[in-house]
């Protein structure tokens, strides 16, 4: 293989162990800053998996945590999606539209862009001066994935592109 | 009909497609038309988030598409930062050979 390629196989597996280790937190009802962690990294991963084949440098890789919106902003180019979903690339574009806020949220838990404000890993203070934990932090992220339609989608649509990514993007 | 034939059309339809598409999409720049194996687009448009860098993703050819494609989205402002240098290009693209697209101007 060539040194992408164990890049991308490098990604992809720490990807599909960060959500395995997400669906474990779902059923034990871990704290959601735990679901979320895991969550935020399975998705960053398998962003990075698929930037690294498009030659994207190494270090913007490394330095970034921002891969997943744009990774949902572009799916739609992937045509082998079309035969699993069942939509055109302009149904898929207006689908994954919708989904982009929760994506952005996810995105976001990384501590490095949650801007010292809540995030699954490190304690922050809040606009009153009070220190808090994340494990206290109740999370209303974790309700939209689990409750609405959207939330329900992405996770579904990741469970698929990490079960099914050697067919899909490779 | 040549390869160079055969991927200038099949990546023309596709910038013709992204624009009929996609309102927000401003431009389409076509890196290394020469390449006759995958087709690389970096696609302008205000819409998509400023990375600071061009994140480029791979997807596969498949039975109606026969060429990998490399996609990255940028901003009409990282456009201009590329322009002068000040970010850099995914591994192997240069500005030495680019086709530019614009509503206006894709013919196909």
């Amino acid at each position: 293989m060539t040194d992408w390629q164990n890049w991308r196989t490098a990604f992809l597996r720490q990807a599909r162990s960060d959500w395995d280790a997400y669906q474990k937190t779902v059923e034990f009802e871990w704290p959601s800053c735990h679901r979320l962690h895991y969550l935020q990294m399975a998705t960053e991963k398998l962003s990075k998996a698929l930037l690294v084949a498009g030659d994207t440098k190494l270090e913007n890789l490394t330095g970034t945590h921002a891969a997943f919106v744009n990774f949902i902003r572009i799916i739609c180019n992937n045509r082998k999606l079309k035969n699993i979903l069942g939509m055109k690339r302009s149904q898929q574009m207006a689908h994954f539209n919708q989904l982009l806020p929760l994506a952005h949220e996810i995105e976001l838990l990384a501590p490095a862009l949650a801007q010292n404000g809540p995030n699954p890993e490190y304690p922050w203070k809040d606009a009153s001066g009070n220190v808090l934990a994340p494990t206290d932090h109740p999370f209303r992220l974790i309700q939209q994935l689990q409750k609405t339609r959207q939330g329900i989608q992405l996770l579904k649509h990741i469970d698929i592109f990490l079960k099914r990514f050697e067919e899909l993007f490779m | 009909m040549s390869q160079n034939h055969n991927v200038v059309a099949a990546a023309e339809s596709l910038i013709q497609e992204h624009f009929e598409q996609d309102p927000h999409l401003e431009k389409v720049i076509w890196i290394d038309p020469n390449q006759t194996k995958e087709i690389r687009l970096l696609e302008i448009t205000p819409e998509t988030f400023p990375a600071g860098a061009v994140l480029s993703f791979y997807f596969p050819p498949d039975e109606e598409l026969p060429y990998a494609m490399k996609i990255a989205e940028i901003r009409p402002e990282e456009w201009q930062q590329i322009l002068r240098n000040e970010i850099p290009l995914p591994d192997g693209w240069t500005l030495e050979n680019y086709k530019t697209y614009s509503r206006e101007t894709i013919t196909v």
